[in-house]
């Protein structure tokens, strides 16, 4: 049954977001108001299953890149996502039949909407990473063979550039550069898929899946003990399949330093109550790995979040500090990201650590 | 000498300060006009120190009459915001988030018009005078004067601020603006709504600095007055009546900066245990830690420079259940003097077991001989155990810290405390505020994001404090006893380019020495 969205979901489906996010992704607040008043000018949004893309289907990603800090300075037109959409079509002569998301962690998994609301494309219930990651070549669409190009990017003046690119590793650095150029962030149309591409290059059913999670996490408030069984059964039941419970303890270390754009780091955690040894977080961006005494019991690309003991609120990893409650869970990835090709660019070596990937379940 | 008095909701305190000795102090009703509050006040301390009015050097006022106009909705005038950044965040007008209530109040005038910079200062959009003279005509005929101006990234080149604000004022002279770039910090919307809070309060700050300055002209007192801001610096009477949204939340400062002073600490937490209620704050080089979070003052987001406090449940009236294993957070408050068991009424507090364990003699101890001595002894270590998780959730390191009890409850604590390396009970610590007040320095700060690729870092950091430097002289400072108090870089992630945030605060003393010059 599609899932028809509202815009009383989209706090749910935000606060679904910023766990799966696994400390990344940015603040959804100012995108939040966007889509909220976008759902309630247009109407509701209609969730395309990846099992009923037709075939003779355009699908177009599309999301924003660069940093996010920034546009809580300089904020969105909040036409880019309309805007981008439309030159994508003008450029390559074609009509988008669908959009999907890039990723469900943060902003990116709300953006979709405003387009799919305003111009009545309909939204795959899915995206391309089934988390948050930095960089472009991570997503399941390059990983499945899909170009980048033609893309086109858009900024918050109104300012096009076009991409023509073949390669996402050279793309991930075009967009960059250019986002940079451009006011810090811009609105991207790309990797455009044929309906057999996209079927397997999507994690399918990710945005209904943030939706409920974002439901079940504000039903349920209160400490991350109450609502671990309730989202435990939730990720046992979908193609995440695991929630394990990392570690509950106090935060009694955090270091941290920029190295080439990425917000680099590791935090210490230390038991207050029953769990042994200290665990170690290594952030780069993301919460990457997490070690108890040495031992990984948790790394990229399964997923890594940390929520605030009290409350179970997910906590950014910008947001992190000494003293902080926390507890950690550990989630298994979506199957996309299990497969050798995936692993050569999503795994521990490909953000430099000196370990190969043990899924989580076998931690 | 010095005077300093706090105005809170329902008491004024004043002290009267020797250098860093308390001399007098007072506690009275605050009055429903304020100034009365505030005279009888003064009578009293002055009354007590026997101090000659012409010796006053300075008399410093911290007040949350302007917090309380905003929470209470009250005495807020029409105002107009302007922002520029057109076309960026035209789906996102000012005010798009206020409540309805303070919206209204406000009257919902908003104008946006092309301009703003981005990150790195290239321009969104080029200024159009005619754009601002259109705004203006309309702010003319609708008859309103008070206008908040913000406009992308000002932080980092207040410049298209000050070219609007001109603009506005050559056509309507009568006009009062409020600059964001004066009062907020990174993050528009947070600042364009502290910008319109501060011009909505500037009619009410006019009547409060006329009547401070009326109470104390009363009182034949002729040195300058200062107000005191939310990050514990001062500022001079003229620069309030512009800025008085700068005083939200300076209540819990001066209590963290009146601690300092009486234990002469500056690095310190700080326990202020009351009856419902203890706040945690963290004294950092004399100031408190700031909060990185937005804040919302009376339901609109800002990002002021407000001090990091954490509030628990527990204070001297907390009820004890359970056999003294669960201590509050539900609490009889103000009630306490008349449900609490030593003072005759039948609800077991915190109060009544730090008295049962013989740490404090209050009301009458005999009420308690039938309570049982292991319940006391769990509910004892239960308190002390909540305030020190408190205090550990709020400290930056791993070590233990001095801690500085402070507030009617500080006697629930009369044990050692696990996180505190020394526990400090300053005297005077009922009057806190007034003496955090009458502390002596003013401040200023500034913030920008930048690429030390671009530009050395030492030659950013060096811009910054020579601009400031000029300001706080300005305010006046001393100049010999300026310095940096703060220096806070944080990278932006995702940016390939190094970017750094930067803000720069510095503090000085205020040169007393030089009458005449004000």
């Amino acid at each position: 049954m599609p899932a028809t969205i509202t815009h009383d979901d989209i706090a749910d489906l935000c606060t679904g977001s910023v766990f799966l996010a696994t400390g990344g992704g940015g603040d959804p607040y100012v995108s939040q108001i966007l889509v909220q008043e976008a759902l309630k000018k247009y109407g509701p949004v209609e969730l395309t299953p990846v099992s009923a893309i037709p075939d003779d289907a355009l699908v177009v990603a599309i999301g924003e890149v660069g940093a996010p800090t920034v546009s809580l300075e300089q904020l969105p037109t909040g036409t880019e996502c309309l805007d981008v959409i439309d030159r994508f079509e003008a450029w390559v002569g074609r009509k988008v039949t669908h959009i999907v998301s890039f990723e469900v962690g943060g902003a990116n998994s709300v953006i979709p909407f405003i387009t799919s609301a305003a111009r009545k494309i309909p939204l795959i219930d899915g995206d391309g990473m089934g988390r948050a990651l930095p960089e472009a070549q991570m997503m399941t669409f390059a990983i499945e063979g899909v170009r980048p190009g033609p893309a086109v990017a858009v900024d918050y003046s109104g300012g096009c550039v076009y991409f023509d690119t073949q390669d996402t590793l050279l793309y991930e650095r075009q967009v960059r550069n250019i986002a940079m150029a451009m006011g810090g962030m811009v609105f991207t149309a790309e990797h455009p898929m044929t309906a057999e591409e996209a079927r397997r290059a999507i994690v399918p059913g990710t945005i209904s899946f943030a939706l409920e999670l974002g439901r079940t996490l504000n039903a349920n408030f209160g400490n991350a003990r109450q609502v671990e069984a309730p989202i435990r059964a939730l990720f046992e039941r979908s193609d995440y399949g695991i929630l394990k419970h990392l570690y509950t303890g106090k935060i009694v270390d955090i270091q941290r330093k920029i190295m080439g754009g990425f917000d680099v780091g590791e935090a210490v955690i230390e038991s207050v109550g029953g769990d042994r040894g200290s665990m170690h977080l290594s952030i780069k961006n993301e919460f990457l790995v997490a070690t108890v005494d040495d031992q990984v019991v948790a790394s990229v690309p399964d997923l890594i979040t940390m929520v605030d003991h009290e409350t179970s609120s997910p906590i950014n990893s910008e947001r992190v500090h000494y003293g902080q409650r926390v507890t950690v869970f550990g989630i298994g990835c979506p199957p996309h990201y299990r497969s050798a090709r995936a692993l050569q660019v999503v795994a521990p070596r490909a953000f430099g650590f000196d370990f190969d990937f043990v899924p989580i379940e076998d931690l | 000498m010095r005077i300093g008095i706090d105005v809170g909701g329902t008491h004024t305190d004043a002290v009267v300060l020797d250098g860093q000795t308390v001399v007098a102090s007072t506690k009275v009703l605050t009055s429903a006009n304020v100034r009365d509050g505030v005279v009888n006040a003064l009578d009293e301390v002055l009354a007590q120190s026997g101090a000659d009015h012409a010796a006053i050097e300075a008399v410093m006022i911290g007040t949350t009459q302007f917090t309380n106009a905003v929470i209470e909705r009250r005495e807020l005038a029409a105002t107009a915001i302007v922002r520029v950044a057109l076309p960026s965040g035209a789906l996102i007008p000012p005010m798009i988030d206020w409540p309805e209530d303070i919206a209204a109040a406000l009257g919902r005038h908003v104008y946006m018009i092309h301009g703003g910079r981005t990150y790195d200062g290239f321009p969104i959009a080029p200024l159009s005078c005619d754009e601002i003279d259109a705004v203006t005509s309309d702010l003319i005929a609708k008859g309103i004067r008070l206008i908040a101006v913000s406009a992308v990234f000002s932080p980092s080149d207040p410049s298209q601020e000050l070219e609007v604000a001109a603009r506005i004022l050559e056509k309507m002279p009568a006009a009062r603006l409020t600059l964001s770039h004066k009062i907020g910090r990174m993050g528009l919307l947070e600042r364009e709504n502290a910008a319109l809070l501060n011009a909505s309060l500037l009619p009410l700050a006019d009547k409060v600095v006329a009547s401070f300055a009326a109470a104390l002209a009363d009182r034949q007192i002729s040195c300058p007055f200062y107000v005191s801001q939310n990050d514990g610096t001062l500022m001079s009477a003229d620069f309030a009546a512009e800025f008085p949204a700068l005083t939200f939340a300076s209540g819990p400062t001066n209590s963290l900066r009146g601690a300092s002073l009486l234990t002469q600490l500056n690095d310190a937490v700080v326990v202020d245990i009351g009856g419902t209620t203890s706040d945690i704050g963290v004294l950092q080089d004399g100031f408190p830690r700031q909060s990185n979070v937005a804040i919302e003052v009376g339901g609109v987001r800002t990002n002021f420079r407000m001090p990091d406090i954490q509030a628990i449940g527990l204070g001297g009236g907390s009820v004890v259940l359970d056999d003294g294993n669960t201590i509050g957070p539900t609490s009889v408050g103000y009630r306490l003097v008349k449900e609490g068991l030593v003072f005759g009424g039948s609800t077991l507090t915190a109060t009544d077991i730090t008295v049962a364990s013989g740490a404090a003699d209050i009301g009458d101890a005999d009420a308690l001989t039938g309570l049982d001595s292991a319940l006391v002894e769990t509910a004892v270590r239960n308190i002390h155990s909540i305030i020190d998780t408190g205090i550990d959730q709020m400290k930056s390191s791993r070590d233990p810290v001095p801690v500085i009890l402070v507030g009617g409850g500080a006697v629930l604590v009369s044990r050692s405390l696990a996180t505190a390396s020394e526990l400090h009970r300053p005297q005077h610590s009922g009057v806190a505020n007034a003496i955090g007040a009458a502390n002596a320095q003013v401040g200023r700060e500034t913030e920008r994001i930048v690429s030390y690729r671009r530009m050395p870092r030492d030659q950013v950091i060096g811009e910054m404090t020579a601009a400031l430097k000029g300001e706080l002289e300005q305010a006046g400072a001393s100049s010999e006893t300026i310095r940096v108090a703060d220096i806070e870089e944080t990278a932006i992630s995702y940016m390939a380019d190094d970017a750094t945030r930067i803000r720069i605060k510095l503090v000085g003393d205020l040169s007393f020495g030089q009458r005449g010059a004000n």
